[in-house]
């Protein structure tokens, strides 16, 4: 298992990284931290790029260097790396480039797999896309954006399963939300709410919405499945049937207190693109984490 | 999918251009002169939203203009390559050679000798000695070698920037305003000069690089103490006095490395080539002389070339040599004409009854485009509009040149304001406060400037 956090600014990236690094734990996963600094005109970065290397001949980080060290502190302070590197501190000097546009540091967990931290510039989703990619990555973990377009974006073209987190507190959140449907690959997304509940030790609400009588029989036997799964897991959970409109049921469920578990759209790109889904409006509507899970 | 999200705008300039192509064509204007004014619109959205590499735009615009049929490929080749890309080359790796010779701490420990420690005194010493500085050798390398000094200035006042935003502002803003007031100065203050000498002598006038100083540099002075004054006033400093901090920098670069033979004799090329561009410019070119200045700093061994490689954006040159060559296209087509003639149908009365309109009309449209744009590529797309607008080529040609200077508005146009903008201390709403204001006051100073000055050369 392999997961990318993507933090921006020590202001804002705080609940991100604790989500993020619980979500790791749990997994014992293979954990990168990512940084997307701005994107720099082309005609400048060159020269930015000159400017900067004479920044560092008078002991000034490039841009970013702090937030990456922000998150080494914090992985520090919550001894989620290595003893050893964290005596030896921050290592600005092993922050090398690897001509791959992105300057990387490896240092060694604890509690999960191996931590990398790195720096790209750019467009944030074409970073994230391009690192995604490159790395192998199953979950890409990151905080809501006020631009509607880009949690649109992240979900279309992010080739991982998301985490969005939104309004992150530790104490506030004692469930999580599994809403279940018909489709394929729902015991994938039970085992990833399965996991996510037992590192934050919380119970799953178990939630169907129905709006087509029909297909009730074809979903119990799903839900039976999911059902015999969690018990297994040992985690807590509850069952409910809801009729009603699917998202606003599912925002109405999630409340304040819910991290939402749930599957992806199965529609086409094209069709997703000029019709939406359920879990981008889901996403764009709640004030709660939301992991969806391709 | 993605790709056509990421191409979106690609793909809407094409649509457009493909738009423009199949309206009518006005009887006045040629085909050719069409096509290049299509091409130069399709360039523009490409340049300003960047959806594909710049020097992909650069090649767009040569083998658009051939498949057109605007010119011959030998005519486009031959526009592609001037004087102005030589110098544009030859500046961004001079650039490259100064940074890296260590004149910063020497200019740090001037600029605290000249300017004593009140917070007002080392913000007009900063916006001057850059302004001076980047009037000779271009805005992007001076605002590289003076960054360092300012941030440096503002950790030693406060280990916690939030502290010393203010502060922050009014000291880089100083070092980002200084490189664009100086850099209309003189003709190798930057690129869009030496666009702007290119299109003047296509026109058959020739200016010297002294004339250009006597009629422009007065302009500086005027600019410096206004502009020093509006950043101050819109910046109230946390600092009134930066007494310990000036001497915590002063011991910093006090022990930084001692000058060598090597190094002044850096500073003699450098001197060689300001004197070559005083006074063999006009026979020689500045762009030849730029590149024997970067020969010679080779041919010392004072910079590698894996280091002139790394640091100087090729695309960046092939982008100007095309925008050039689409310049002269529209020229030579007779489209430059066509819109001047166009604008002066539409606005000819204003122009005609209303006092300093006629300025006033180059200079925001050319100060607005340098906003969204690079100032160079400004020039060379507007350049030889501009210069069929009134017949004093001259003097509409150095008002181009000047308010092209003006990008104080955006963070993104002038890489000397990108530079700043890159050390995290300003925000990018910080340049559309100062920016209004020293934009407005710029543009009202320039119209007076050329209208109470220049006169006295006729």
């Amino acid at each position: 298992m392999k997961i990318l956090i993507a933090i921006g600014s020590k202001e804002f990236s705080a609940p991100t990284l604790r989500l993020g690094m619980k979500v790791a734990q749990a997994f014992h996963a293979k954990t990168t931290i990512i940084d997307v600094g701005e994107k720099i005109s082309e005609f400048s970065s060159h020269l930015v790029e000159l400017a900067q290397d004479q920044m560092e001949s008078w002991d000034f980080d490039p841009p970013g260097v702090d937030v990456l060290e922000w998150a080494f502190n914090y992985l520090s302070d919550n001894k989620l790396i290595d003893s050893k590197q964290i005596k030896t501190g921050f290592p600005k000097n092993r922050l090398i480039d690897d001509g791959e546009d992105r300057k990387l540091v490896y240092l060694s967990g604890t509690v999960c797999d191996d931590v990398n931290l790195i720096l790209r510039n750019g467009d944030i989703i074409s970073e994230l896309r391009d690192e995604v990619q490159y790395g192998k990555y199953d979950v890409t973990i990151l905080g809501k954006s006020k631009k509607r377009n880009m949690s649109h974006d992240l979900l279309q073209y992010i080739n991982s399963s998301v985490l969005i987190v939104n309004n992150y507190d530790n104490q506030k959140f004692d469930k999580i939300l599994l809403p279940l449907n018909n489709a394929d690959g729902m015991m994938k997304v039970a085992k990833y709410a399965i996991r996510v509940a037992m590192a934050l030790d919380v119970g799953i609400d178990i939630f169907t919405v129905i709006n087509k009588k029909s297909l009730k029989q074809e979903r119990s036997y799903i839900i039976k499945k999911v059902i015999k799964l969690i018990r297994r897991s040992g985690v807590q959970f509850t069952n409910e049937e809801k009729e009603g409109e699917v998202v606003d049921q599912i925002i109405k469920k999630a409340d304040k207190n819910k991290i939402i578990v749930m599957k992806a759209s199965n529609m086409s790109p094209i069709k997703r693109y000029f019709k939406g889904s359920v879990p981008l409006s889901v996403m764009n509507e709640s004030d709660v984490p939301i992991l969806i899970v391709k | 999918m993605f790709w056509a999200t990421q191409k979106k705008w690609f793909l809407y300039a094409l649509g457009l251009g493909a738009l423009l192509l199949a309206l009518p064509t006005p009887h006045d204007l040629q085909i050719e002169a069409k096509i290049s004014m299509t091409i130069l619109i399709v360039s523009l959205i490409l340049i300003i939203k960047e959806p594909i590499p710049l020097p992909a735009v650069a090649i767009f615009i040569l083998i658009a203009q051939i498949y057109g049929g605007v010119d011959t490929v030998d005519g486009i080749s031959k526009s592609f390559m001037s004087d102005a890309v030589f110098f544009i080359m030859g500046s961004l790796m001079l650039a490259v050679v100064i940074i890296k010779q260590g004149w910063d701490s020497r200019i740090a420990l001037g600029i605290l000798k000249f300017t004593g420690n009140k917070t007002a005194g080392i913000a007009i010493g900063f916006l001057s000695i850059s302004a001076v500085l980047s009037s000779f050798i271009g805005e992007h390398t001076v605002a590289a070698i003076m960054l360092p000094i300012g941030m440096t200035l503002i950790r030693f006042t406060s280990a916690n920037p939030s502290g010393v935003k203010n502060l922050s502002a009014v000291i880089l803003f100083s070092i980002a305003y200084g490189c664009l007031i100086g850099s209309v100065g003189t003709p190798s203050g930057g690129g869009r000069n030496v666009i702007m000498l290119n299109y003047l002598n296509q026109a058959g006038i020739s200016i010297s690089y002294f004339e250009w100083m006597i009629r422009v540099y007065p302009f500086i002075f005027l600019q410096i103490p206004i502009v020093s004054w509006i950043i101050m006033k819109t910046f109230k400093p946390e600092h009134r006095i930066l007494d310990s901090s000036v001497r915590k920098l002063v011991i910093k670069v006090a022990r930084s490395r001692a000058i060598t033979g090597r190094s002044t004799l850096t500073v003699l090329i450098f001197v060689f080539i300001l004197s070559g561009w005083v006074f063999f410019s006009e026979k020689f070119g500045l762009g030849t002389i730029a590149l024997t200045g970067v020969f010679l700093y080779l041919l010392g061994g004072f910079v590698k070339w894996s280091d002139l490689n790394k640091h100087t954006h090729w695309g960046v040159i092939i982008l100007f040599g095309a925008t050039i060559s689409l310049g002269t296209s529209i020229s030579k087509t007779g489209g430059a004409m066509w819109l001047a003639d166009k604008l002066i149908y539409f606005l000819g009365t204003f122009m005609e009854t209303i006092p300093f309109f006629r300025e006033l009309v180059v200079i925001v449209i050319t100060t607005s485009m340098s906003n969204v744009l690079s100032s160079s590529a400004t020039v060379a797309v507007l350049g030889p509009i501009n210069l069929n607008l009134v017949p004093e080529i001259l003097n509409i040609g150095l008002l181009t040149a000047m308010s092209s200077a003006f990008s104080y508005f955006t963070a993104v146009a002038a890489p000397a304001c990108t530079i700043v903008y890159s050390s995290g201390m300003i925000r990018a709403k910080d340049f559309i406060k100062i920016g209004f204001r020293v934009g407005m006051i710029s543009i009202l100073l320039l119209i007076a400037y050329v209208n109470i000055y220049w006169p006295l050369f006729n």
